[in-house]
């Protein structure tokens, strides 16, 4: 294997953004018939990389080379055209447009008036969605689908270019991990044609599933070129990716038995139909709120923010009853605080600036008299929880939305720490976060519980929820079916979550296939 | 290695706020500004003269504090196409207190800022209750102010104003210069503090830049929608009352058909002086001197006497040659600064 | 029950209800209101206002705005005149050169967005000056009169009952525009650029080209509207166009167009322009004062719009913006 020649090959690429070096000499050459595995902490440079080698960005300095000889991107198409294709990290799709269209933008690409055949465009997308199993009509408008499907049809989409190189930017970051195997065994099965494919995950596990590579950037540069992943463990990547060893704080049992309540849902019912919801979240306590992805779990965090109308039933903040009437109310009077999963649209103001957004929760409790406000003095509150996170940004004046998405991320988080809610919601806390990161976050979400704070942690992510949470309540269908009491245990709890929601699909049987539509 | 310069203070690091004054488009019109002048002053007769300068003030005056009318609202990431309505439906109210009413002037003109302020209302609130672009609902509410206003005043203006009103249009300082820009740069200095330093400047410019992320982040974005909407609203009528001034009388058609001559000015203010139309990010300085830059040019071309018939298409040329002169320049330096 | 709530999802179901309840409504108020003539009033109406509108919609498709369509209206119709009038072009090769003004127009807008990457609004109000300077410098603002008897007769022929030849082209037009963003990728692609330019550029779209040819179908649209304007008024007034804005943006959002981009519909804002032009009609025939007409007209963009929205929002949980 190691006789074969190079398909593609980054000599030496460097890339500048305005104040920020993103990649500093790197190397990467891909073998044919190969999953190369491409890692590093957030920001350390993967979708730069990507985006040079498939002509969306313009690197500053180094060279290209396919087939051992030099080529140039100017555009995408072009790195189309030369048979790279590439699945980017954000989603890429038109919500109006059908699944089939979306498959077949690229190829529509070639002539500006040659009508289109649908139902022909339809046909020739079905075989790329067989292939990852998904059972949708092509002419469904991509709008109607779940995030995860979304994600499949996007990946349905590179596949069909048929390309010699395929480049996968996080995958599998909203996929559960029965469509993350239909990934995979489509992934061999392209490898075992020729294909080389490179394979961006925070997923370590993954990684060392199905790459057979390994290239790893610390700070946009290589920490390790183009390896053979023989002999190379779990370990050894972290090391490389972060520079020492891992340092997971593993679950530890926390006892808040003793604790007043600070959130109480009894048998509240929210206008988007969630029913007779039990919940309730004690000071110091971390809960945890499992379910698949449509479940309602976001809804009806919004709906305790006051983003929603709860239509019956009781909501207690302190064992006091409360209506809350909207978002600023139920932080500002009650001191509840909700971070979001969709951080790019609800969690951040990506056009304003670091500080902006990390003080945009606290500025009412700092503005002085006739409301003036200083940046000093936001400066000085916020600064100490964006170091603890250390969040990676040339100054606190940069505009958020050129930061690494999981420098977004942290940043979404610093704004709550400096908040100093009493009670938080965290809504899929480290989806598209490095281990480091990954790590701290719980770490730090202990010790804002050690402190009193309340939290109800919001994950698809199984290992996350039993990592972290002290009691795990079970939501199916806008319903909760239960609740069990963490153990740390990984197999006994994770067969007592799915056996919840297991009960609960039989229970409601045909309608299940509904309501992951509709979300 | 992780952090650079997350420590040092904002606004403290002196270099990079330099050379970043220099990309500003303020630093570009200031230039345009300057070198449009000299042209002038040099070509065009009585251009520098002090009667010019005061004719070219008061204009200037009037058009910036219509440019910041609209841009409180793009601030929102809306637009208010009805600014030339509801300026002159507020001086009109404003001239009917005096004259239909017998009102003394100083409380006609709070009523008619109020009355602006509270079109203004009418608008936030269809906006945030409908959730409909902004761009829909004043366009029409630009006919429903207009239309109302024209019918209730039967087109007929108010010019038995009291003397008190043209005097302080006609008041010159040292020769040439006209109270009316002091009092639009007063409003100026004011909205800048607004944006910059307080904490309803901030929520407004949060909920502009991303409704969704703002609200749950504790503000009430609907509200400051509507406050946006009113200081908008207040501010068209206090430019229409000072037309009143420079006239000397309320005329309902001094903002042409459904008001639509304060379109242009209105949006080539903020647009020029870089304030996003997505909304969320603000420069009142920008907007007084693209404001000013505008009315100097057409003054300075009427002046070059272009033919009253060309004027229009010099205008929209320098207009063009304006934004890409800045263009070029800032690519320029922002290459220049990367290398 | 399905088939209606499917058809209530349409863009073209609440305009069309709403066009068929005024007519009913006007209808039972004065019966004058579908008579021949007046019929014949309205298509003119119609024919002209529907292209300006589709001038306009194939802007907001691709998330911009076109502020100079009225003024590449103006400048081609004072071209077309102008041409016969001071060159004595025969009337076919003055269209041909008042469409060919029109996309160069167009074009021009269209390259400066791309090329400058100045924002739409900010390039065409500037070319909203400078092609309304043009035509105020040629025309010195005083009409030119001499339109030949061949377009003069185009503009008053009837085709079939109260039907007029000016409706031809728009029909032709209207079918063209369904086509093209239903079924050519062109269409597709300029959907696609509105939606999310940065999407449909990694998808190997030529975005600069797609802004261009969105601009230039604009341009020509608006030169085609300008043309029938002439015809119908018998005179090149250097005024045509000057009333076009609120008109163009009105009809395509009450069709349901989304001012983001991304979505249009060629049928829902020519119900658009026929809702307008109903209303208009029947509010002159009401002999209602001319000064509340804008009221109306206003407070209508405001209920339609609200209808639309309703409907919009009546899949229930979906998205919480
Ligand atoms: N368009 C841009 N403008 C300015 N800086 C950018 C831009 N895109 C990326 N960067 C910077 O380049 C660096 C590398 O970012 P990149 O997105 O490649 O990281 P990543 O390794 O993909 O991280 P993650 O795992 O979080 O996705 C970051 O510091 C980021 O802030
Ligand atoms: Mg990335």
């Amino acid at each position: 294997m190691s006789e074969q020649k190079a398909i593609f090959e980054a000599r030496g690429i460097e890339k500048a953004f305005p104040g920020v070096m993103a990649l500093k000499g790197v190397n990467m050459t891909l073998m044919p018939g190969s999953i190369h595995a491409l890692l590093g902490e957030n920001g350390a440079g993967k979708s730069t990389l990507i985006k040079v080698i498939t002509g969306v960005h313009l690197p500053s300095a180094g060279t290209l080379l396919l087939d051992g000889t030099e080529t140039q991107f100017s555009s995408p198409r072009d790195a189309i055209a030369k048979g790279i294709g590439v699945v980017h990290q954000e989603r890429n799709l038109f919500p109006r447009f059908s699944v089939a269209e979306n498959i077949h933008l690229e190829q529509l690409a070639a002539g500006y008036l040659k009508p289109i055949n649908y139902s022909a465009l339809n046909e020739g997308a079905r075989p790329w969605l067989e292939a990852l199993d998904l059972d949708i009509d092509p002419a469904t408008p991509v709008s109607e689908l779940s995030v995860a499907r979304m994600q499949l049809v996007e990946i349905a989409k590179a596949l069909s270019l048929q390309s010699r190189v395929l480049l996968l930017d996080e995958p599998t970051a909203s996929l559960t991990s029965s469509e993350t195997e239909r990934l995979f065994t489509i992934l061999r099965r392209l490898r075992d044609g020729g294909t080389s494919l490179v394979f961006v995950s925070h997923k370590l596990e993954e990684v060392q599933e199905i790459c057979d590579r390994v290239t790893v950037l610390r700070d946009g540069a290589n920490a390790c070129e183009s390896r053979s992943m023989d002999g190379i463990g779990r370990h050894d990547l972290v090391q490389m990716m972060i520079g020492r060893a891992e340092g997971a704080a593993a679950w530890r049992h926390r006892d808040t038995t003793g604790q007043p309540e600070v959130l109480g849902l009894s048998d509240v019912s929210t206008s988007l139909g969630h029913k007779g919801v039990n919940l309730s979240v004690r000071k110091g306590e971390i809960v945890g709120l499992y379910g698949l992805v449509g479940a309602g779990r976001t809804e009806l965090a919004k709906a305790i923010m006051g983003k929603f109308k709860v239509t019956a039933g009781k909501v207690q903040v302190n064992g006091k009853a409360v209506t809350i009437p909207n978002v600023a109310s139920a932080i500002h009077d009650h001191g509840l605080g909700y971070i979001s999963e969709d951080r790019k649209s609800e969690g951040l103001i990506l056009q304003h600036s670091v500080l902006a957004n990390a003080g945009v929760p606290i500025w009412r409790k700092l503005a002085g008299r006739f409301g003036a406000l200083r940046d000093k003095r936001i400066h000085d509150a916020v600064l100490p929880y964006l170091q603890k996170l250390e969040v990676k940004t040339p100054s606190l004046n940069q505009t958020v939305a050129n930061l690494s998405g999981g420098n977004q991320q942290k940043i979404s988080v610093a704004k709550w720490l400096a908040a100093g809610v009493q009670f938080l919601i965290v809504d899929e806390p480290s989806v598209g976060i490095d281990i480091k990161t990954k790590a701290y976050l719980h770490e730090l979400l202990r010790e804002l519980a050690d402190a009193g704070t309340a939290i109800l942690v919001i994950s698809s992510d199984m290992p996350e929820m039993i990592a972290l949470a002290d009691r795990i309540v079970v939501m199916d269908d806008y319903h909760i079916t239960g609740e069990v009491t963490n153990s740390g245990v990984y197999d006994d709890i994770s067969h007592a979550i799915m056996g919840l929601i297991h009960d609960a699909e039989e229970d409601s049987g045909a309608v299940v296939p509904l309501k992951e539509i509709s979300v | 290695m992780t952090i650079q310069d997350i420590n040092s203070p904002p606004g403290a690091t002196g270099g990079l706020s330099r050379t970043r004054f220099f990309l500003s488009n303020e630093f570009g019109l200031i230039l345009l500004i300057i070198v449009f002048a000299v042209i002038f002053g040099l070509s065009a007769r009585g251009f520098l003269s002090p009667f010019n300068l005061f004719t070219l003030g008061r204009n200037s005056a009037i058009n910036i504090m219509i440019g910041l009318s609209m841009m409180t609202v793009i601030v929102t990431g809306g637009l208010n196409l009805a600014v030339g309505a509801m300026g002159v439906s507020a001086a009109m109210v404003c001239g009917w207190l005096i004259e239909g009413l017998g009102v003394p002037w100083p409380l006609a003109i709070l009523g008619g800022l109020a009355f602006g302020a509270a079109l203004g209302f009418i608008n936030g609130w269809m906006v945030v209750r409908t959730g409909l672009h902004s761009f829909i609902i004043t366009l029409a509410t630009m006919s429903i102010f207009f239309g109302a206003m024209i019918f209730l005043t039967r087109a007929e203006a108010f010019r038995d104003l009291p003397a008190a009103f043209s005097a302080f249009g006609k008041m010159k300082f040292a020769n040439y210069l006209s109270p009316l820009l002091l009092v639009t740069l007063a409003v100026a200095v004011a909205l800048a503090w607004l944006y910059r330093a307080t904490l309803t400047g901030r929520e407004m410019l949060a909920a502009g830049a991303s409704p969704a992320a703002a609200e749950l982040s504790g503000i009430r974005v609907d509200r400051m929608v509507i406050l946006c909407h009113m200081l908008s609203g207040g501010l068209a009528g206090l430019a229409a009352l000072m037309l009143v001034a420079r006239n000397g009388a309320a005329i309902p058609s001094m903002a042409g058909q459904l008001g639509q001559d304060w379109l242009l000015p209105a949006f080539l203010g903020p647009v020029l002086g870089g304030t996003l139309l997505q909304g969320g990010k603000v420069s009142v300085l920008g907007t007084v001197l693209g404001a000013f830059l505008v009315t100097m040019l057409s003054s300075g071309l009427l002046m070059l006497q272009v033919g009253a018939f060309w004027v229009q298409t010099f205008l929209g040329l320098m207009l063009l040659v304006a934004v890409l002169l800045d263009k070029a320049r800032r690519s320029y330096l922002a290459r220049r600064n990367l290398a | 029950m399905i088939q209606i709530s499917r058809l209530s999802r349409t863009d073209w179901f609440g305009p069309l209800l709403a066009t068929l309840i005024a007519i009913t409504v006007i209808q039972g108020f004065n019966d004058n209101f579908l008579s021949p003539f007046n019929i014949q009033i309205l298509l003119l109406a119609i024919a002209v206002n529907a292209l300006v509108a589709f001038s306009q919609m194939i802007i907001i498709a691709i998330g911009q705005m076109n502020l100079s369509v009225g003024a590449i209206g103006g400048l081609a119709a004072i071209s077309f005149v102008g041409a016969m009038e001071v060159w004595g072009l025969p009337a076919p090769l003055a269209v041909i050169l008042a469409l060919v003004i029109g996309v160069g127009c167009g074009v021009l807008n269209g390259a400066l967005i791309r090329i400058t990457g100045i924002s739409a609004f900010v390039i065409t109000l500037a070319t909203l000056s400078i092609f309304k300077g043009i035509n105020l410098g040629i025309t010195e603002a005083q009409p030119f009169y001499g339109v030949p008897d061949s377009v003069k007769s185009f503009g008053a022929a009837l085709l079939v009952g109260p039907i007029p030849w000016l409706a031809v082209p728009t029909v032709l037009v209207t079918v063209a525009m369904w086509f093209m963003l239903r079924r050519m990728p062109v269409g597709r692609f300029i959907l696609a650029v509105g939606s999310n330019e940065h999407a449909a550029g990694l998808s190997g779209i030529s975005v600069g080209a797609t802004v261009i040819i969105a601009h230039a179908v604009s341009g020509l649209l608006a030169a085609i509207a300008g043309v029938l304007v002439v015809a119908r008024l018998q005179i090149g007034q250097p005024s045509i166009g000057d009333d076009w804005l609120i008109l163009s943006f009105a009809a395509p959002v009450i069709g349901g167009a989304i001012l983001a981009g991304g979505h249009v519909s060629v049928t829902a804002t020519l119900l658009g322009v026929v809702i307008v032009a109903i209303i208009t009609q029947a509010l002159v025939l009401f002999s209602i004062d001319p000064f509340l007409v804008q009221v109306v007209l206003g407070a209508m963009i405001l209920a339609a719009v609200g209808l639309n929205k309703l409907r919009a929002r009546q899949p229930v949980g979906k998205g919480s913006a």
